[in-house]
């Protein structure tokens, strides 16, 4: 199964709705590193409300594409963690370090205008 | 046998209680005796006494509930486990030595004294301390949902602002209490900066400033910005003297500061309006 | 109910973490801990999966000095673990991963063990207690 990218002007908007199991979070990485080529994307807003555990594959996964979209020219904000697994992320030890975050999908945008903007 | 133990301990009550006193004070820790009155301690003892007494004459059941609550009264006076055997002890001693010296128990029926003694004194031993320890066990257990209790509420203080005021030690258990209000509530609020409040946190070592790091770092991750507020001179002397990195956290020394600051980062400031005459 | 899930592929770790997540559940666990075990789950299943080949993980209710838990024991016949105190230390990865493994895991769980022979295999058992 593969997760929808979808083209909002100069960003890309991506849900995910349902648990990532190691194939299908590997294909998102390719098909959203694709798509920010295509459609040259300066913004990729990442929604992850409905996961309720990231473990330390799906987190690095994460990390590497944010890196990765980061050398194309495209700043990604992750909105919506849920506090049960942003703990268990510090927990484990990881601290995704360098990623833009907001609450939910609307700030994630708004945050994402505003560092494109700067 | 155990009938000449228990009608010379009947009769010789209050000579049993006074020197059994006088030889607590002697033996036992000072601390223990002079944390309550002259007179306190004369009551406790006595009924320490009446007590030990009383295994004789009650039934199983009512000795036990009256050594629970004995057992309760002083772990409430604070009086130690240690206190509690010595008092055991001596007063096998003072039992021992007055039954020698009236010539009840000599020579010929000594060992069977020790061992009905022995008899009487043992469940008395392991009864006590159960209960004392049990009923310290739930003293300490009540204390740790009151602490728990306790811990940290996130308050709403503007639109996308809320403060969390920390007060007292901070421990694993407790830091991870703290952190699950701290994400649930930015969540539910929809805070876009928390400011966690130290001022009532006495000591900031290594394992605390760690928790409160880590605290900042899933407050970042859900999407908000986090700020540690009333840093006391102290405390800032032991953190760089105890070589913590904070500089990932944005920190201020009052919780006045860090609502302004705050505020800034959100876009908004607190003006003072002229008042139409 | 069977309570044991093997892990040959990469889906079985994904069978795994369903099945604890279940157990979680239905002990009372709140969403913080399930979302523990269910990512404990998912790193020990996983390194049985990249290091062993192939193992299993059970997921059961345990109980001790009244407290309630739930127990994950992770066991294989692989390689084995040749430097457990390395392999305990944070950041520490032969496989190219965050390296936040074992370490992360046992920072997840309240009682962690671990039991290893170089060419035998490893047994590792992870307790959270129910709050």
């Amino acid at each position: 199964m593969r997760i929808p990218i979808l083209k909002l002007h100069d960003c890309l908007l991506i849900s995910i709705q349902w648990e990532l199991d190691d194939q299908t979070a590997l294909q998102f990485q390719e098909d959203l590193l694709h798509k920010i080529h295509e459609t040259s994307a300066r913004g990729v807003v990442i929604d992850l409300t409905s996961i309720d555990f990231i473990d330390s594959f799906i987190a690095k996964v994460l990390g590497d594409v944010i890196s990765m979209s980061k050398l194309m020219g495209a700043k990604v904000v992750i909105t919506g963690i849920q506090p049960a697994v942003a703990i268990t992320l510090i927990e484990l030890g990881i601290r995704l370090e360098d990623v833009l975050t907001a609450l939910d999908l609307e700030k994630g945008l708004e945050k994402l205008q505003r560092e494109l903007e700067d | 046998m155990r009938k000449l133990i228990f009608d010379y301990v009947q009769t010789h009550k209050s000579e049993i209680l006074k020197e059994w006193i006088s030889q607590m004070k002697q033996d036992a820790d000072e601390r223990a005796v002079q944390t309550m009155s002259a007179q306190m301690f004369t009551k406790t003892s006595s009924e320490f006494i009446e007590l030990l007494i009383s295994n004789f004459t009650e039934t199983e059941e009512e000795f036990q509930s009256k050594v629970v609550g004995f057992a309760e009264k002083i772990v409430r006076l604070g009086w130690p486990l240690t206190i509690v055997t010595l008092g055991l002890r001596t007063f096998s001693h003072i039992v021992a030595e007055g039954l020698q010296r009236e010539e009840l128990v000599g020579q010929h029926n000594f060992i069977e004294y020790s061992f009905e003694f022995e008899r009487w004194m043992f469940p008395l031993y392991n009864t006590i301390i159960d209960t004392y320890a049990d009923t310290w066990e739930r003293t300490v257990s009540l204390q740790k949902i009151a602490l728990q209790e306790l811990s940290a509420p996130l308050i709403p203080v503007f639109e996308k602002i809320s403060v969390m005021p920390l007060v007292g030690t901070i421990d694993t258990e407790r830091a991870k209490l703290i952190m699950e209000n701290l994400l649930d509530g930015v969540v539910k609020h929809r805070s876009e900066v928390v400011l966690i409040d130290i001022t009532g946190v006495p000591v900031v070592d290594t394992m605390v400033a760690h928790h409160i790091i880590q605290a900042a770092d899933a407050v970042r991750l859900v999407g908000a910005k986090c700020m540690i507020v009333g840093i006391r001179p102290e405390i800032a002397q032991t953190i760089v003297t105890l070589g913590i990195n904070l500089d990932q956290v944005i920190t201020t020394s009052t919780l006045k500061k860090g609502i302004e600051e705050a505020l800034e980062m959100t876009e908004r400031k607190i003006i003072e309006v002229e008042e139409e005459r | 109910m069977d309570s044991c899930v093997k892990i040959t592929n990469e889906w079985d770790i994904v069978a795994a973490r369903q099945l604890g997540r279940n157990v979680a559940k239905d002990l009372g666990f709140g969403t913080v801990d399930q979302a523990r075990i269910t990512t404990a789950i998912s790193e020990l299943a996983r390194n049985i999966y990249l290091y062993a080949g192939q193992g299993q993980v059970c997921i059961e209710k345990t109980e001790a000095a009244g407290k309630v838990g739930l127990i994950i024991i992770s066991e294989d016949q692989g390689p084995g673990i040749q430097d457990l105190r390395k392999a305990m230390e944070d950041g520490f990865s032969t496989s190219g991963g965050l390296g936040a493994g074992l370490p992360g895991v046992k920072r997840l769980v309240d009682e962690f063990t671990i039991d290893s022979t170089p060419g035998e295999g490893t047994l590792i058992r992870a307790i959270k207690w129910l709050r």
